[in-house]
This record gives C-alpha cells, structure tokens and sequence, in this order.
C-alpha cells in the first residue's frame, strides 16, 4: 500500500496505459476527480472509455501507470482490491444482476456476505434503496421478470448497498430500449444531487451537459479534451473533439 | 419349465445382483463427483499447473477403454502398490469401485467445468464489483447457476455409471450382470434370464430418470 502524497482528491489516475497484447487502448491516461464530482467520459465506441473505468476498479490489469482511491495505490496491489471495491460501486452496461437471485438477494448478497451486516439490517438498508429506485413492489422478482431499465435500477441499488463512495457507470443506458433511458438517469441524476462521486460513461450529451461537473472527450486511446460541459460542448477547442459532436449532435 | 417359473427361482439371485449393481452405481457416483468437481476446479484453476494436473486426469481416464481400467486397477496395479494387501478382504470392491469413479470422474469434470463456463462472465464481474473474493463468487453465484444447468447431463452420466457396473462382472463382482451368468451355465436358460436381466435394469435405470425429470421440473418452476 503507497500513499499518495498532498492530494486529497477521491481518484487520482496518474499516466495510466494499457494494452490487450500488441493492441494499446489506454495511452498515457491522466485524471485527477475532487468528491462530489460527477464526471461524464464521451467518445466514440472502441476509444477507451470502458477499459478506463474498469481499471479504476481492478476489472482490467493495468499495464502501466497509477490509480489512486482516496490516496491509497490500488492499480498494483492484489491484496488491496477486494478493500478498494467497498468504495467504489458498478453499474454495467448490460446490468449483470445475479439471474438466480430475487431482487432483494441481489442487493442484500453483498452486504450480508461481503460486508457480514446483520440480514434483518441489510434487509431494510435493501427495501430502502428500492424505494430510492422506485422499485419496492419488485422486491420478490426475478430479473427475468423486469424490464431493462428496472433491472439497471436493482443494479444501482445492488451497488449502493455497499456503500462505495464513488460509482462507475459503464455506459448504463445502452442496452435499453428508448423509453426506459429516462427512469435510469433520474436516478443516476438524483445520485449526483447527493454528492456521490460519480464517474460515467455515456451517449447520452443530454446528461452530461446537465450534471456533469467535468466532461473527458476520449479518442483512440487518449484523452484529447477535457473540462466544463459548458465549454466543451459550445466551444471545443480540439478538432477531433468538432468532428465528433458533428457526427452526433 | 416355463418361463415365468424359470425366472421365478432366479429371481432372489438376480435382486441379489441389483442391489450389488445399485450400491456399486451409489458408491461410484458419489466419489466420481466429488473427484470431478476436483479436477474441474483445477482445470478452471488461473494456476497453470493446477489445470495441467486437471487435463492430464481427464485425457488419461476418458482416453482408455473402462474395460481396460478395470483390468489395470485389478490385475497391474497391485504388481506396483500392493493394494490387494492394504484393502484385503475388500480390495475387489474397492478396485471395482476405485476404476469406476476414476472413468466416470474425468466425465464428470468435463460436465461441471462446462456447466461453471456456461455461467456469463457478467456475473463473475458483478460479484467482483461488490468486493467478492473469487471462492465467493464460486460459492454464492457462479456454482448455483452452473449447476441448475448441469443437471441432464450429470443425470445422462449417472445413467451411463449404472450401465457401466456391468463390466464388474469381468473382476467376479457379484452384481446383475453376472448373477445372470452364472444362472445361466447351469440353467443354459439365456432367452428367460437375459430378458429378465435386462427388465430390471431399465426399471433402475427408469426409476433414476424419474427422479432425474422431478429434480428437472423443480428447477424448471422458477427456471433459474
């Protein structure tokens, strides 16, 4: 475990690189996010995006460089990776709620057998978050038996449940049909009311510009932009950044 | 005689020979999964040599003849490592049974680290993302699932097992098959006692079917 030196920001990425054999798709990544923030990474698809926040929580080895959570090293360090995940929650793409599991055990399983919380606590913790998704009468379904967006808001609650202090969303409403988008932001919206730390990647300009703090434009690898959503998306400065919100806008 | 009498004064020998068949299919099938959920959890091992030991296992006893197997346990084996001693009075059970799970476990391997692959890597990624250790991943969501549709052809196998204790009969072990020898060369009765002897295998085998389709429908309920 190395401790990172002044800064006291919630993830501090420091020139992180990565390559699937002769294939580098992170190049020289660098990224500093304050709690509270709520920062939205854009791009096209095969840029990056995903790869990064999935090394932020040990889903992809990195090859080089660092990631800090809250100070503490985490891209280098096995034995910490199963602490370092307590703070920081998952939402995948495609949901990936446990298909043998009720809704409440899907949320409960990780507070009851990671954490060891108490089942009558971890129950109510459980019927709470529902309630925040506005899914309390879907305690006892299967996924199977929810429509896409309601099974993405199980899995926000399934990964607040254990309390992270910050959330990764991996593209959270891509999978979904066109009018369940809007049940899932306001939720990840409300989220970012409350000063969670979040960190997202999306298509949805529509999000970004309203409650993102910091928009991180990525192509081929590199981070090419980053800064206010105001000011990238009115006035961004790099070409490559133009010719995307061209092919999008 | 006729034929119902014929079978009628075999019959305590033959039910003899059942049971023996279903206590040898019991005992083979109990240890071959726990040997086959071993060497399966080697072979998904991210230790290069735990998943060599996995592979050779299962290319060494699917790749014989169970005939042979039998035999090598029997006779070679003892030629090295005087099992017949350690084990005397019961080493012929023991070889019967020790041949037999060491076969039918290499196919078991196969079904269950089939069954752990055919699980999405989502959800091994999710039990990551909520600070799983990798034994909680495999104990609270990847072996539930995997093992839900690991059922036919585990049932497929243990089915396979029963009809496999017949070659016992090649090492003097008393079950159906060679009860129904052994009547056979005094009575000279074939047509009568091969008959018999092969209605009371399907009705252990379709008993285990049975059992087999109930396990099926509970699960299929709630289809998860």
């Amino acid at each position: 475990m190395k401790l990172q030196n002044g800064s006291n920001d919630m993830v501090v990425i420091k020139n992180l690189s990565k390559a699937f054999g002769d294939n580098v798709v992170l190049k020289d990544i660098s990224i500093s996010i304050k709690e509270g923030d709520v920062v939205v990474i854009i791009g096209a698809s095969g840029s990056g995006k995903t790869t990064l926040i999935r090394c932020i929580n040990g889903l992809e080895e990195v090859t080089s460089g660092d990631i800090y959570v809250r100070g503490v090293e985490v891209a280098h360090s096995k034995s910490d990776l199963i602490e370092m995940r307590k703070e920081i929650g998952m939402v995948f793409q495609h949901f990936n709620l446990f298909a043998h599991l009720t809704v409440l055990d899907n949320i409960m399983i990780g507070p009851t057998k990671v954490l060891k919380i108490k089942k009558e606590e971890a129950h109510k913790k459980a019927l709470a978050l529902l309630d925040q998704v506005g899914l309390s009468d879907k305690s006892g379904a299967y996924p199977d038996e929810l429509s896409g967006g309601q099974q993405q808001r199980v899995a926000i609650a399934r990964a607040l449940a254990m309390g992270p202090r910050v959330m990764l969303f991996d593209e959270p409403t891509s999978a979904l049909d066109p009018e369940m988008v809007g049940e899932v932001l306001s939720v990840m919206k409300q989220l970012a009311k409350e000063k969670i730390t979040m960190i997202v990647v999306t298509h949805e300009m529509g999000f970004a510009k309203e409650v993102g703090d910091m928009v991180i434009f990525m192509d081929d690898g590199l981070i090419v932009e980053q800064g206010k959503p105001k000011e990238i998306f009115s006035h961004p400065k790099e070409e490559r950044t133009k010719a995307f919100f061209n092919k999008i806008l | 005689m006729n034929i119902l009498s014929i079978i009628n004064a075999a019959m305590p020998q033959l039910l003899y020979g059942a049971k023996l068949t279903v206590l040898y299919s019991i005992a083979t099938i109990f240890f071959a999964t726990i040997v086959g959920l071993i060497f399966a959890l080697c072979k998904l091992s991210i230790t290069a040599s735990l998943r060599k030991i996995g592979e050779s296992y299962v290319h060494l006893f699917r790749g014989l003849p169970l005939l042979v197997e039998i035999f090598y346990v029997y006779f070679a084996l003892p030629m090295v490592l005087p099992l017949h001693r350690w084990f005397d009075p019961y080493f012929t059970p023991v070889a019967g049974i020790l041949a037999l799970t060491l076969n039918e476990g290499a196919y078991i391997t196969e079904i269950i680290r089939a069954g752990v692959l055919s699980v999405p890597k989502g959800q091994t990624e999710a039990a990551l993302s909520i600070s799983m250790s990798k034994y909680q991943t495999m104990r609270y969501i990847i072996l539930p699932q995997a093992f839900k549709r690991m059922i036919p052809p585990l049932m497929n196998q243990f089915i396979q097992t029963i009809k496999d204790t017949s070659l016992l009969s090649v090492i003097s072990i008393n079950e159906l098959t060679r009860q129904g020898q052994i009547i056979i060369s005094t009575t000279f009765e074939s047509l009568q006692i091969w008959t018999a002897v092969a209605i009371i295998y399907l009705i252990v085998i379709l008993s285990l079917t049975s059992i087999s389709s109930y396990f099926e429908r509970k699960y299929e309920i709630t289809k998860r």
